[in-house]
């Protein structure tokens, strides 16, 4: 990607030379003209006058502010990503470029580089217009189901269904999630259309009456009806009835998923917090155990398996457990509190106040996870035509 | 109809093409020598034309390497590629191409059907929309192809009414009814799938909601009813079964017809369109009571239907309570304004509440709606 930006910088450049070698025309001019072209929505001539403003002054940012809106009206995302990048490098709060570079890394499938950015803009404050907002995290959410973040990916979506309402791509990227695909809407099977179908709008309509089931059930059984042997099905169904407060008919969708298939992590995780609550301990510490031999890398089995031990009374595992938990997610913030228990009860009193302190940094860092609260209605991507960030 | 590839032809006989560019081709002079782009540009139209589509390609690559903004090789060169099953380069291509030139229909049109082949369903379906409004320059293969893509796509956008409107328009042009029975029975089920979607144990279900509505729609209704009763007896608990044979019922035998729309609830509760027809059968048979509920309960589910809103108002109206009718109308309104019946149910409240100015003026809109020319 870094050849690319510099071979367009030098194509950009080149194609200056003319305008450059002009004394006739000066920058301020070809600004002025890109200016009238632009807003008289002349848009390819905007975009020749905009590519000699950055050739002649490759520090002006609202031309490569502009530039980029401009490539990206007209789905040109390779040419935009490239412009938006420039324009971070050159402003000096350029804190919405990211996720409109992010939403460029995503048409142009790379996909790593736009989640980085995502979570760059979410640090930043998740900077721009109520449309850009509703798009990237969007794109944001369909990219951490891609990586497996299941969790955080419904979390945004949730957000994102209270405060649009329903609409089928919405209802899609909840289905993956919900379903544990680690999928794009792209690239999924086309015969799992269906299915995903039918797991997003339960999940769509659980986040959008909380205090109502009925239409979340409707789905999630014709769900069963038709994919009862499908894999994450009833781990699905599981995790609406847990939502719904149902907790021994969700052990019992938990249970099935097991008995489909034995290798679900994710439902031994859930079993074995069952067994906790209800003080199962044995069965407990099996599940954890078989989940983190299936998943050594996964941090939510070393946390799960550390929590038995704390309550077995085994305090020495359960660090070992947890410093391994931490070791993979050192920002997850409830695995630093059940680190610090083991070491109270290790009498290992300053690091248990250390993790204890780790805690309550996390906590508040998780709180930026937050995305802003502001009402914004649903859309298609956003044409960039608002003005640029300074 | 060309749903697949090998479209060449057709797409190269619907944009007219320069045979061998001249040097002054489309696109701003260019410091690169003429005779290199005469000549590498001529080698690609003779390699297209000879059907060397490999070679054709990189001549026209090279070409528009040394005239960026040569239109005629960026619309050959994306034929080509989408030939080839090359639709995420062909797209690319498309881009540039209709943004030098958003006119021709046919641009957005290769260019939908590009980003369906990429799955980029949301920009699909805009730009087949576009192409459809643009015009596809009387080319009824390609009109064929991109009116079907928008039905499956508009269907699967849950956009139901619609894509059934559109493929009824195709059926009723006389297009092969065969390709269509499959969107047919996806819109009528009111399942947002693409046929290539459907899962194999629901294909028949759907191929015969599709049957049905081919039958309906060419009068034959008795081989409508054998198919929509066949459907309740085999799939007795699909949702949307009894919807289809209780709608076709209503207006054959309501009795029975009431009895399909209320075994349809019980096995989908949130069913809008079920609620709605019921309710509608209710006011006609002046069982305002009844329907009352049923439209209240369409609104608490779906709040921006506007065709709930109608009902309710034509409901509450029914029962006399003209201010709340009227206000559920006018919502209505705002949600469809072409709809006339709504402007008929809005003239004849607003005369019963007195209202003459407002009923005058919708009078005159539905004289506009009904006749669009006379009005302008």
């Amino acid at each position: 990607m870094v050849v690319a930006i510099s071979l367009l910088a030098v194509a950009l450049a080149a194609s200056n030379a003319s305008s450059a070698g002009n004394p006739r025309i000066s920058f301020d001019q070809i600004a002025q003209q890109a200016e009238a072209a632009r807003t008289a929505d002349r848009t390819n001539e905007a975009i020749k006058l905009y590519s000699e403003g950055v050739g002649l002054q490759p520090s002006w940012s609202k031309g490569w502010w502009e530039l980029g809106s401009l490539y990206y009206d007209q789905d040109r995302f390779a040419e935009a990503g490239a412009s938006f990048r420039r324009f971070i490098a050159t402003a000096r709060k350029p804190d919405p470029a990211y996720a409109f570079l992010g939403l460029c890394e995503y048409e142009t499938m790379d996909y790593d580089r736009s989640l980085q950015h995502f979570r760059m803009w979410a640090g930043r404050g998740w900077g721009g217009t109520s449309e850009l907002i509703d798009v990237s995290l969007f794109h944001f959410a369909l990219l951490l189901t891609r990586q497996g973040k299941f969790v955080e990916s419904l979390y945004l979506l949730a957000t994102e269904v209270q405060r649009r309402g329903r609409s089928p791509a919405l209802a899609e990227a909840m289905g993956l999630a919900s379903l544990r695909m680690k999928n794009l809407p792209e690239d999924y099977p086309a015969e799992e259309r269906e299915m995903v179908w039918l797991a997003g709008n339960s999940a769509v309509f659980a986040a959008l009456e909380p205090n109502d089931f009925a239409r979340a059930d409707e789905y999630a059984h014709r769900l069963l009806v038709h994919y009862e042997h499908t894999p994450n099905v009833h781990y699905y169904a599981g995790t609406l009835l847990g939502f719904e407060g149902k907790k021994d008919e969700a052990e019992k969708q938990f249970r099935r998923e097991l008995e489909l298939s034995q290798q679900n992590v994710a439902a031994l995780l859930e079993l074995a917090g069952v067994d906790l609550e209800q003080d199962r301990l044995g069965e407990a510490v099996e599940f954890a155990k078989r989940a983190v031999e299936l998943e050594p890398g996964n941090a939510d089995a070393h946390h799960v398996r550390g929590r038995v031990f704390l309550a077995m009374d085994q305090p020495q595992q359960s660090a070992k457990e947890l410093e391994l938990a931490k070791q993979i997610a050192p920002d997850g913030a409830t695995i630093r509190s059940h680190l610090a228990m083991a070491y109270d009860r290790l009498g290992r009193k300053d690091e248990a106040k250390a993790e204890m302190a780790a805690f309550t940094a996390l906590k508040t860092k998780e709180e930026v996870f937050v995305p802003p609260g502001e009402k914004t209605k649903a859309g298609k991507p956003p044409r960039s035509t608002s003005g640029p960030p300074e | 109809m060309i749903i697949g590839a090998s479209i060449l032809m057709v797409w190269s006989m619907a944009m007219p093409l320069q045979a061998a560019p001249a040097a002054h081709a489309s696109g701003p002079t260019h410091p690169e020598a003429p005779s290199n782009f005469t000549r590498v540009s001529q080698a690609a139209v003779r390699a297209r034309e000879e059907g060397r589509q490999e070679d054709a390609v990189r001549f026209y690559k090279q070409a528009l390497a040394l005239r960026p903004n040569w239109k005629e090789g960026m619309w050959s060169l994306s034929t080509l590629l989408y030939d080839k099953t090359q639709y995420a380069d062909a797209r690319d291509v498309l881009r540039r191409f209709v943004a030098l030139d958003p006119d021709p229909g046919l641009g957005w049109a290769l260019l939908g059907m590009s980003e369906f082949q990429t799955r980029d369903y949301s920009r699909a379906l805009d730009h087949l929309e576009r192409a459809m409004a643009q015009g596809l320059g009387g080319q009824k293969e390609v009109a064929q192809s991109v009116f079907y893509f928008a039905a499956a796509l508009l269907n699967r956008f849950e956009r139901f009414d619609e894509s059934m409107s559109l493929l009824i328009e195709m059926v009723k042009s006389g297009q092969a009814a065969g390709p269509l029975t499959e969107p047919l029975g996806l819109a009528a089920l009111r399942l947002p799938l693409l046929p290539s979607e459907i899962p194999a144990d629901r294909k028949p279900m759907i191929r015969m909601a599709g049957q049905a509505a081919l039958a309906l729609e060419a009068q034959h209704r008795d081989e409508a009813e054998v198919l929509f009763s066949g459907m309740v007896t085999e799939y007795p608990n699909e949702p949307g079964v009894h919807f289809l044979y209780g709608a076709f019922l209503l207006d054959v035998r309501p009795e029975d017809g009431v009895r399909e729309m209320k075994k349809e609830l019980d096995l989908s509760p949130s069913n809008v369109s079920a609620r709605l027809r019921l309710a509608e059968q209710y006011v006609k048979e002046q069982q305002s009571d009844l329907a009352l509920p049923l439209a209240q309960e369409a609104i608490q589910l779906d709040p921006k239907r506007g065709p709930a809103h109608m009902i309710l108002g034509e409901v509450l109206v029914a029962k006399g309570d003209l201010a709340a009718g009227i206000r559920e109308l006018e919502t209505a309104r705002e949600e469809a304004p072409q709809t006339v019946r709504i402007r008929w149910d809005l003239l004849r409240a607003y005369t019963s509440a007195g209202r003459s100015e407002d009923a005058k003026r919708e009078k005159e809109d539905i004289e506009k709606l009904s006749n669009p020319e006379r009005a302008q």
